[in-house]
C-alpha cells in the first residue's frame, strides 16, 4: 500500500509540475535540399524525382533538374511524397487547451459585438497541441474566437514559433455567428415561433450594428478618422464594411445560408461562409452568390434525423460540384491533426482526391488571400510543406519530415513521447 | 418463501429469448476478411437461418436465398462497438454515486435513427452502456443493430452475459462530490465507495447464504434477509454474473480498481477509455482485463491531457485485449477508420487493426463464441466493403444482421426514421452535431442552479 | 393487520337512494328540484353498442333507470323531457384520467441536496397508500368540461410521480367531493415518472426502483401471511406503509393501471409485467399500433388516448398548389418537403386508426382522455370513426367496454333497467359532426346544456392587445429626457395615429405597426434637419407600456408611459 501511495505521489508530481515535462527539442533553419522525391505541386502538376530547395524559410527552387547549393542540407526524400502544408480553415487551436477546463479556455469572451476581440493575442505558443498537429502535416489553422453576434477577430496561424507574431501567416478576419432559425440541439425545446423571434431580433441586431458601422466610416471618411471618439468595436468594423477585411460568416442550416447571402449581397461585404453543414441544400445559391466556402467538420452526424447518412461526408464535392469554392475545416482543437481525414472523406463521397487536397491546401489560401505564400509547393512561397511515406489522406500512412516557415521540424509530441517512454516500460510488472 | 426464490431466479434471467427472424445470403466472390483465419481470397460466405454456415469456393445458395456479388469488395465480420450510447432513451442515473439495479436495457430505444447510421458504417452490435456519473453505474446492454424492429426486446442480444458500468476519476467526483457534496469528491473516495459496496454486497450474499442453508430444516422460524436489488446485483458480480466494464482514465485508478478486484475474487474486468492504460499496460495484461479505447481522442479534459494515440498499439503489443470503442454516435459510423488509426500510431498489422473492432470487442462482451470473425456456426453478421476498411477510400456497402440486410447502399432512401414526429414543422429544424460525450448524459440537472 | 385488510378490500359505495337529500343538486340553482322523476319522451334509445329503441322512453327515479321501451307509462309526478328527434345513450366512461382530482401544491422541499439519492418516498413520488377518492373536488372544471361531452363517470388517479397512489371511480356530479365516490382503491396507478432530481430521475431509475419495491412487498406479504398464521417464534414484520399498500397487487386482488403513451412505454409496462406478473392495464396509449401482438399476448385491456396530432388535410393542400404553378418544375427543397409531409401524414394517420386496428385485433379497449382537451374531444373521436372504427364500436369504447374492465357493468355502461342513470342526450346522433349534448344525466340528475350556437368569424389574427387611445411617454437618452404622447386609433392590426415629440415640438405620422400579443410596434420619420427613423417598440401590460425608442445610428433608448384614463 505504501508503495503504491509512493507511487501515486510520484506521478501526481509528475502530473502538476508535468507542464514542463517532456520538452520537444527546438527546430533546425538553415538551407535544405529534398532530392529524390516525388512533389505534389497542387498547383503546376506532379513532378517525379524532383528536389526542393528550401532556404531562408522560403522555398528556393522546385523542380527536376535543380543545383543544390553549397553547404544545404540534404534529405534523401527517395519513395516519398512532398505536400504543401495543410491548412485547417477553422479550428480554436491555440485558444483552448484543455476543453472542460475554463481555465484552459481563451476562445470566448463575454460580450455580443466584440470584433475588436483578437484571437491572436491569446494564442499559446507553447500548447502541447500545436506539436500534435504539425507532425501530422498539418502547418498552418485559423483559428477562431466563438460566441456572440461578432465574437471578435480570427488570425490564421503557423504551428511553430515562440509569439503569436512568430506564428502569424498574414490574414486576420473578422468573425460572424449569423442568426441562427434552427434549434442547437436535442435539448433545444424553444417553440417554433420563439427560434423565429430570436432569430428576428438577432437579424435586427446584426443590421442596427452594420448600419452604426456604416454610419461610423460616412464619418470617418469625411474627417480622415480625426476626431473619432475611442469606439473599438466600430474601428474593428471599418475595415469589413469597407471590403477590406474578410467577414467569416458561420453558418449551418439551408434557410440561413440563404438569408445570409441575401444580408451578404445587400450590404457588400466581402465574406467567407464557414460551416455550412447543410451548404448542399443551396449550393445553386451559394454557387450563384460567387461566396467561397469553408466547410467542417466532415466527419460528423446529419444535421436533421431524416437526412441521408451520408450527407455530412458528400457536402463538401456536393458544394464544389455545383461550382463553390471549398475549403474543408475540422472545427477542432486536440483533433485538427484530422483534418487529412476529413479531407479523405470528403474525397471518397464524391469531391474526388485532387479536389480535396485542394481544399486543404492552395483554395483556403486563396480566400485567405494568403496564395502568394502558401497552398502549394511554387519557387518563393514560404516553406510549408511535409514528406510522406505515401497518400497523406489515408490512414495509415506515415509523415516523415515537416516544414513551417523553413524551419524542420522535430517529428515528436506528446503521443509520440509517451510511446517512446511506454511502449515497453521499463520496469514492467516486477519492480 | 419459495416465492422470493423464484422471484430471484427470474431476476437472473431478465433477458427472454425472443424468436428473431434470421435470414439466408450468399456473398459471392469477395475477399474475406476472417480476422482469425487469415484473408481469403475470392470466397465465398454462406449464411443460412442467420448463421454462417460455410466459407469456401464456388457455394452455391439454397434456393430463395440473397445472393449478393462481392467480386472486387471486402467481406469482413460485422462490426463491433464495446462503448455506445446509441439506442437509449436515458443514459445517466446520477442521482446516487451507487446505481447497479437499473439498467439501460429497461430504456432501449430502436426508433433511434442512430442505429441506421451506426449500420451504414458497417456496426453489427453495441455495447450500449449506462453513463459515467456514478462510481457503480447501471447495468448495460448488448444489442444487435436490428434497425427496422419496433420492440425493444428485438434489438437485445439474447444470452450475452450481463455487463455493469463503474466509474472512476472525474466524472463520478464531479458530480456526487462537486454536486451534491457526498462522496466521492476525490479518486481515494472512489475507491472508498466501491470497496464498501462489495462489502456490502458480500455480507448480503453470506446472510442469504446462510438463510437458505438454514431454511432447508422446515421448523426454521427465521426472518429472510431483507431483498435488495442493488445489493443482488452487486451480489451477481461477486458471483462472476457480471463483468464490470469500467470508466477510467489515470493510470492510477485503474491500477487501483484490479486492486480491489483481486480483493473480492473479481475477474471479468474490462476497462473503458482507459486513456492511461499504455502505462499500466503489463499490469492489465497480468490481470487478464481488456481495455477499450478511443483511437485518438484526447485533452478533452484534465485526466485525459496526458495521452496517446499510441495507446492502442503499446496494449495491444503488450498483450492486452484491446478494442477502439465510439462512445459516440459520430465515432460509431467509422469505427474501421478509428481502427486504422492504430496503423498509423504504432503500425499495427491489418489482422491487428480489425480485431480491435471484431473479435477483440466480443471477446470484451462475452460474445466471441458467437460473433466478433468469420467463421462456419458463427451469426451471420457482416459488413461488405468498397475499398479495403482500414483504408481512408473504404465504403461501407452492404450490412447483414442475422443474415438480414439492413444497410444496403444500392437501396438506401434519405429518410429512415421509423416513427417520424407528427409534429415537428419539417423546414426549420436542425440537429447540430449530437455532442460527443454522452457518457454525461441525464446529468445536466445536477449542474444548474447550484 | 385485519385492519389494513379491510381497508383493502374494494369498497362498493352504491350511492342508497333516500340517504342523499337532494339539497342543491342543480347546476345553476341553489333551488331543489321539485321532482327526482324524470321521463326522456319520444327519443331514440341506444340501450347498447347495436342495439336500439326507436321512439322509447326513459324514466328515471331517484337516481335508477326504472323502466326502458316504447311503451312506457310516464307517472304525472314526472319531469317530461320531450326529446323528439333527439338520441340517447348510456353515459360515458372515461377508462383513465385526472377528473375531478385536485393537482397537489407544488411543494418547495428544502433542497438537500445530500439527500438525492436516498430521498423520502414522498419525494421520490412513491405514494402508493394515496387514493384519488382523498384528493377529490366535484367543482373541478374537469368535471365540468367532460360532463358536457357525455362523460358520466371517470376512473380517475391521482397526478404525479411513478406510483401516484390507487384509482377511484367516480361520477361527474355530485352534492360534494365524496358523493362523487362510486368504488374506491381499483388500481394502483402507474407511471414512469421521474421524481425529477432525486432518484429515481429517469426511466431506468423508475424501472428499477419499481422490481425493487414489488420484490421487497413480494417478500414482506409472504413474511406476514407466515406470521399471521402463526407468528409464535416469529420476528415481529418490520411495519411499512409503502410496501403493505402494495400487497394487494402481489396478491393480484388490485390491477396496476399503467400510463403508457408511446410505443416504448408501452413496452415497458409489458416487461415490468412480464417480470414481476402483475395484474396491468394499460391506459391513455397514444402509439400501440405496433405493440398489438405484444399486448394481446400479456391480455391487459387498453384504454386508448384521444389526444391526438392534429389532423391534417392532406389532398386539399396539393389541389391548391396544381393551381398555382402548374407548369413549374418542383425544386428539390419542394420535393423532399413533399415526401417529408408524406411520411408525417402517414404518421398522423397511424394515430387515427389505432382504435380500429385494435378493434380489428380483438383487443378490449376503452378510451382514456387524460391529455386530451376537451375541446378537441368530439373531433378527434369523429375522426377516428372516419379512420376504421365503427360507431358501434366507438360507444362501445365509451360505455360497456371500460365498464366491463373497470368492474362496472352491473351498474353502468347500458340503458337498462336498475342501472344508475347516467345518461347522455344528444339533438342528433352523437356520431355525427354537428350532434349536440343537450342533457346529460348523472345519477339521475339533469345537466342542461344549450346547443351550439354557430361560431361567430373571427377577425383576421386578431389576437392583439387592444391598444387604441392617447398615451403620455417620457424617455431617456444621452442628450437627455423627451417626452410626449403616442395617439393609436383603429382595432388591432389596423392602427394608425400620430406622436409628438418633445424634442422639437413635432407631431409626426406613425407607420409600419405591428401588433404581436401585447407589444405595438412601429416606426416614424424625425426631421432633425436630415430625416432620421426612429422605432417605437411598447409592451403593454393594461394602461401602462415599457419599451424602447431606437434611432438606427444612436442605439436604443429605454422608454415608459401610461394611457390616458378618459379615452
Amino acid at each position: 500500500m505504501i508503495k503504491n501511495i509512493k507511487n501515486i505521489l510520484t506521478l501526481v508530481l509528475a502530473l502538476t509540475t508535468g507542464l514542463a515535462f517532456g520538452q520537444i527539442p527546438s527546430a533546425e533553419t538553415g538551407t535544405f535540399a529534398l532530392t529524390n522525391a516525388k512533389i505534389e505541386t497542387v498547383t503546376n502538376g506532379t513532378i517525379q524525382n524532383g528536389i526542393v530547395i528550401i532556404s531562408d524559410g522560403k522555398i528556393a527552387e522546385v523542380g527536376s533538374n535543380v543545383t543544390i547549393p553549397q553547404g544545404a542540407k540534404t534529405i534523401d526524400c527517395s519513395g516519398m511524397t512532398i505536400y504543401p502544408g495543410m491548412i485547417d480553415g477553422g479550428t480554436q487551436v491555440g485558444l483552448v487547451e484543455v476543453s472542460s477546463d475554463p481555465r484552459t479556455r481563451d476562445n470566448n469572451e463575454i460580450g455580443d459585438v466584440i470584433p475588436h476581440i483578437q484571437a491572436l493575442t491569446a494564442v499559446n505558443p507553447s500548447s502541447v497541441i500545436h506539436p500534435v498537429t504539425r507532425v501530422n502535416g498539418v502547418t498552418t489553422v485559423l483559428t477562431m474566437p466563438s460566441g456572440g453576434l461578432f465574437p471578435g477577430t480570427a488570425a490564421l496561424i503557423n504551428l511553430h514559433g515562440y509569439t503569436p507574431d512568430q506564428m502569424y501567416a498574414g490574414f486576420k478576419g473578422v468573425v460572424l455567428n449569423f442568426p441562427t432559425t434552427g434549434r442547437r440541439g436535442r435539448w433545444d425545446r424553444r417553440s417554433d415561433d420563439d427560434i423565429k423571434k430570436a432569430a428576428e431580433k438577432a437579424l435586427k441586431q446584426l443590421n442596427d450594428v452594420w448600419a452604426k458601422a456604416t454610419q461610423y466610416h460616412k464619418i470617418d471618411s469625411a474627417t480622415n478618422g480625426k476626431d473619432q471618439p475611442y469606439y473599438p468595436e466600430m474601428k474593428a468594423l471599418l475595415p469589413v464594411v469597407r471590403g477590406e477585411m474578410k467577414l467569416l460568416v458561420n453558418v449551418n442550416s439551408a434557410n440561413d445560408i440563404k438569408e445570409a447571402l441575401k444580408w451578404i449581397e445587400k450590404n457588400g461585404a466581402d465574406a467567407v461562409l464557414c460551416g455550412v453543414s447543410e451548404g448542399w441544400r443551396a449550393a445553386e445559391d451559394i454557387a450563384k452568390a460567387g461566396v467561397p466556402v469553408i466547410t467542417g467538420p466532415v466527419l460528423s452526424n446529419p444535421t436533421r434525423g431524416y437526412d441521408r447518412y451520408d450527407r455530412p461526408y458528400a457536402n463538401a464535392g456536393a458544394m464544389q460540384k455545383a461550382g463553390v469554392k471549398v475549403a474543408i475545416r475540422t472545427n477542432e482543437v486536440e483533433n485538427a491533426r484530422n483534418l487529412p481525414y476529413h479531407a479523405g472523406f470528403a474525397a471518397t463521397y464524391g469531391m474526388g482526391k485532387e479536389e480535396a487536397l485542394k481544399a486543404v491546401t492552395i483554395v483556403p489560401a486563396e480566400i485567405f488571400g494568403v496564395s502568394d505564400m502558401y497552398g502549394s509547393i511554387e519557387k518563393g512561397k514560404v516553406a510549408n510543406l511535409f514528406v510522406t511515406s505515401g497518400d497523406p489522406f489515408e490512414t495509415k500512412t506515415q509523415i516523415k519530415y515537416v516544414f513551417i516557415d523553413g524551419w524542420n521540424i522535430p517529428m515528436i509530441s506528446r503521443h509520440t513521447q509517451l510511446y517512446e517512454e511506454y511502449l515497453n516500460r521499463a520496469p514492467g510488472v516486477e519492480k | 418463501m419459495k416465492k422470493i426464490n423464484i422471484i430471484i431466479a427470474l431476476m437472473l434471467t431478465v433477458t427472454f429469448v425472443m424468436a428473431q427472424k434470421k435470414g439466408s445470403v450468399l456473398i459471392k466472390s469477395g475477399t474475406v476478411l476472417t480476422v482469425t483465419n487469415g484473408t481469403l481470397e475470392n470466397t465465398d460466405v454462406l449464411i443460412r437461418d442467420g448463421k454462417i454456415s460455410k466459407i469456401g469456393k464456388g457455394l452455391s445458395a439454397p434456393s430463395g436465398s440473397k445472393i449478393i456479388d462481392a467480386s472486387g469488395m471486402f467481406v469482413m465480420p460485422g462490426i463491433i462497438d464495446a462503448h455506445s450510447h446509441l439506442a437509449l432513451d436515458a443514459v445517466n442515473e446520477a442521482t446516487s454515486p451507487v446505481t447497479a439495479e437499473v439498467w439501460v436495457g429497461d430504456a432501449l430505444d430502436p426508433l433511434d435513427v442512430g442505429i441506421y447510421q451506426a449500420l451504414a458504417g458497417g456496426v453489427t452490435s453495441a455495447h450500449s452502456m449506462h453513463g459515467s456519473a456514478n462510481a457503480i453505474g447501471g447495468q448495460c446492454e448488448t444489442v444487435k443493430f436490428r434497425y427496422g424492429e419496433i420492440e425493444p426486446d428485438k434489438l437485445r442480444m439474447a444470452g450475452a452475459p450481463r455487463t455493469i458500468k463503474f466509474a472512476l476519476g472525474e466524472n463520478p467526483t464531479r458530480v456526487h462530490g462537486s454536486g451534491n457534496g457526498i462522496q466521492p469528491r476525490t479518486r481515494m473516495g472512489v475507491e472508498h465507495v466501491i470497496r464498501s459496496s462489495f462489502q456490502q454486497a458480500k455480507e448480503y450474499k453470506a446472510a442469504w447464504d446462510e438463510y437458505n442453508a438454514k431454511k432447508k430444516d422446515k421448523r426454521y422460524k427465521g426472518k429472510a434477509p431483507a431483498y435488495d436489488l442493488r445489493l443482488e446485483t452487486l451480489a451477481d458480480i461477486l458471483r462472476g454474473d457480471i463483468i464490470i466494464h469500467c470508466h477510467s482514465y489515470r493510470a492510477d485508478e485503474i491500477y487501483m480498481l484490479m486492486q480491489v478486484c483481486k480483493d473480492y475474487g473479481i475477474k471479468r474486468l474490462v476497462f473503458q477509455h482507459v486513456n492511461e492504460g499504455f502505462k499500466v499496460a503489463p499490469e492489465l495484461a497480468k490481470f487478464g482485463a481488456g481495455a477499450s479505447v478511443f483511437a485518438d481522442w484526447w485533452a478533452y479534459k484534465f485526466e485525459v491531457y496526458y495521452s496517446t494515440a499510441y495507446n492502442a498499439a503499446i496494449l495491444t503489443k503488450n498483450g492486452v485485449t484491446t478494442s477502439i470503442n465510439s462512445d459516440s454516435g459520430e465515432l460509431i459510423r467509422h469505427l474501421y477508420h478509428e481502427a486504422a488509426k492504430s496503423q498509423k500510431y504504432g503500425g499495427l498489422t491489418d489482422d491487428q487493426a480489425l480485431s480491435l473492432i471484431t473479435i477483440n470487442p466480443a471477446k470484451q462482451l462475452g460474445i466471441a463464441d458467437r460473433v466478433g470473425s468469420l467463421e462456419e456456426g458463427k451469426e451471420g453478421d457482416v459488413a461488405i466493403f468498397k475499398n479495403h476498411p482500414l483504408s481512408i477510400y473504404a465504403i461501407p456497402t452492404v450490412t447483414i444482421v442475422d443474415g438480414i440486410v439492413r444497410f444496403d447502399r444500392e437501396n438506401d432512401p434519405a429518410d429512415m426514421r421509423l416513427y417520424p414526429d407528427p409534429e415537428e414543422k419539417i423546414d426549420v429544424t436542425l440537429w447540430e452535431a449530437e455532442d460527443h460525450d454522452r457518457c454525461m448524459a441525464n446529468t445536466e440537472f445536477l449542474f444548474t442552479d447550484k | 393487520m385485519r385492519k389494513r385488510d379491510s381497508l383493502f378490500r374494494s369498497v362498493i359505495l352504491t350511492l342508497l337512494i333516500g340517504l342523499v337529500p337532494f339539497i342543491g343538486w342543480s347546476q345553476d340553482s341553489d333551488l331543489k328540484p321539485v321532482t327526482n322523476k324524470y321521463a326522456i319522451k319520444n327519443a331514440t334509445i341506444v340501450q347498447a353498442p347495436g342495439k336500439t329503441i326507436q321512439n322509447g322512453t326513459i324514466l328515471i327515479e331517484n337516481g335508477i333507470i326504472k323502466a326502458v321501451g316504447s311503451s312506457v307509462t310516464i307517472p304525472a309526478d314526472a319531469w317530461v323531457v320531450d326529446a323528439d328527434s333527439m338520441f340517447v345513450y348510456a353515459g360515458f366512461i372515461s377508462g383513465l384520467s385526472n377528473i375531478g382530482v385536485k393537482k397537489p401544491e407544488d411543494k418547495d422541499g428544502g433542497d438537500d441536496r445530500k439527500l438525492t439519492g436516498t430521498p423520502t418516498d414522498e419525494r421520490a413520488g412513491i405514494t402508493p397508500g394515496n387514493s384519488a377518492r382523498e384528493m377529490l373536488n366535484v367543482s373541478d372544471k374537469s368535471v365540468d368540461d367532460f360532463r358536457k361531452l357525455g362523460f358520466t363517470a371517470s376512473h380517475s388517479v391521482p397526478h404525479n410521480g411513478m406510483l401516484p397512489g390507487t384509482g377511484t371511480i367516480i361520477i361527474l356530479g355530485g352534492d360534494n367531493d365524496q358523493d362523487m365516490v362510486v368504488k374506491d382503491q381499483v388500481t394502483m396507478y402507474s407511471q414512469f415518472s421521474g421524481a425529477g432530481g432525486v432518484y429515481p430521475n429517469t426511466v431506468i431509475g423508475v424501472m428499477a426502483k419499481y422490481r425493487d419495491l414489488y420484490r421487497k412487498a413480494s417478500q414482506a406479504s409472504d413474511y406476514q401471511n407466515k406470521y399471521n398464521a402463526s407468528p409464535n417464534g416469529m420476528e415481529r414484520p418490520a411495519p411499512n406503509a409503502t410496501l403493505e399498500a402494495l400487497y394487494p397487487i402481489v396478491s393480484k386482488q388490485m390491477t396496476v393501471a399503467f400510463k403508457a403513451e408511446g410505443i416504448k412505454d408501452v413496452m415497458r409496462a409489458i416487461v415490468l409485467q412480464r417480470d414481476l406478473g402483475f395484474k396491468m392495464m394499460l391506459g391513455e396509449v397514444k402509439q400501440g399500433w405496433d405493440a398489438i401482438p405484444a399486448i394481446k399476448a400479456t391480455g391487459a385491456p387498453v384504454f386508448l388516448s384521444l389526444d391526438l396530432p392534429e389532423w391534417k388535410e392532406q389532398e386539399k393542400k396539393e389541389d391548391k398548389d396544381d393551381e398555382e404553378k402548374e407548369e413549374k418544375e418542383p425544386t428539390e427543397s419542394e420535393l423532399e418537403e413533399k415526401a417529408l409531409q408524406e411520411r408525417q401524414y402517414a404518421m398522423i394517420k397511424n394515430y387515427y386508426t389505432q382504435a380500429g386496428k385494435f378493434s380489428s385485433n380483438g383487443v378490449k379497449f376503452g378510451f382514456s382522455t387524460m391529455e386530451v382537451k376537451s375541446k378537441d374531444f368530439r373531433t378527434n373521436l369523429l375522426k377516428v370513426i372516419e379512420n376504421g372504427l365503427s360507431e358501434d364500436k366507438a360507444l362501445a369504447a365509451l360505455t360497456t367496454e371500460p365498464a366491463s374492465i373497470l368492474g362496472l357493468s352491473s351498474l353502468m355502461g347500458t340503458i337498462e333497467t336498475g342501472k344508475m342513470a347516467n345518461l347522455v342526450v344528444s339533438d342528433t346522433a352523437y356520431f355525427t359532426k354537428d350532434a349536440n349534448v343537450r342533457y346529460v344525466f348523472v345519477d339521475g340528475i339533469k345537466y342542461d346544456f344549450e346547443a351550439k350556437k354557430k361560431k361567430k368569424k373571427k377577425s383576421s389574427d386578431g389576437e392583439g392587445v387592444d391598444a387604441a387611445g392617447v398615451w403620455n411617454y417620457t424617455t431617456e437618452t444621452p442628450q437627455g429626457n423627451g417626452s410626449g404622447v403616442i395617439t393609436l386609433k383603429g382595432t388591432p392590426g389596423d392602427y394608425s395615429g400620430t406622436i409628438s415629440v418633445s424634442f422639437n415640438g413635432s407631431t409626426n405620422e406613425i407607420e409600419n405597426v405591428e401588433v404581436d400579443g401585447n407589444n405595438v410596434s412601429f416606426s416614424f420619420k424625425l426631421n432633425m434637419g436630415e430625416e432620421i427613423t426612429v422605432d417605437i417598440s411598447m409592451d403593454i401590460d393594461g394602461d401602462t407600456f415599457e419599451g424602447t425608442l431606437s434611432v438606427a445610428a444612436f442605439g436604443s433608448f429605454p422608454m415608459e408611459g401610461s394611457k390616458e384614463p378618459n379615452n
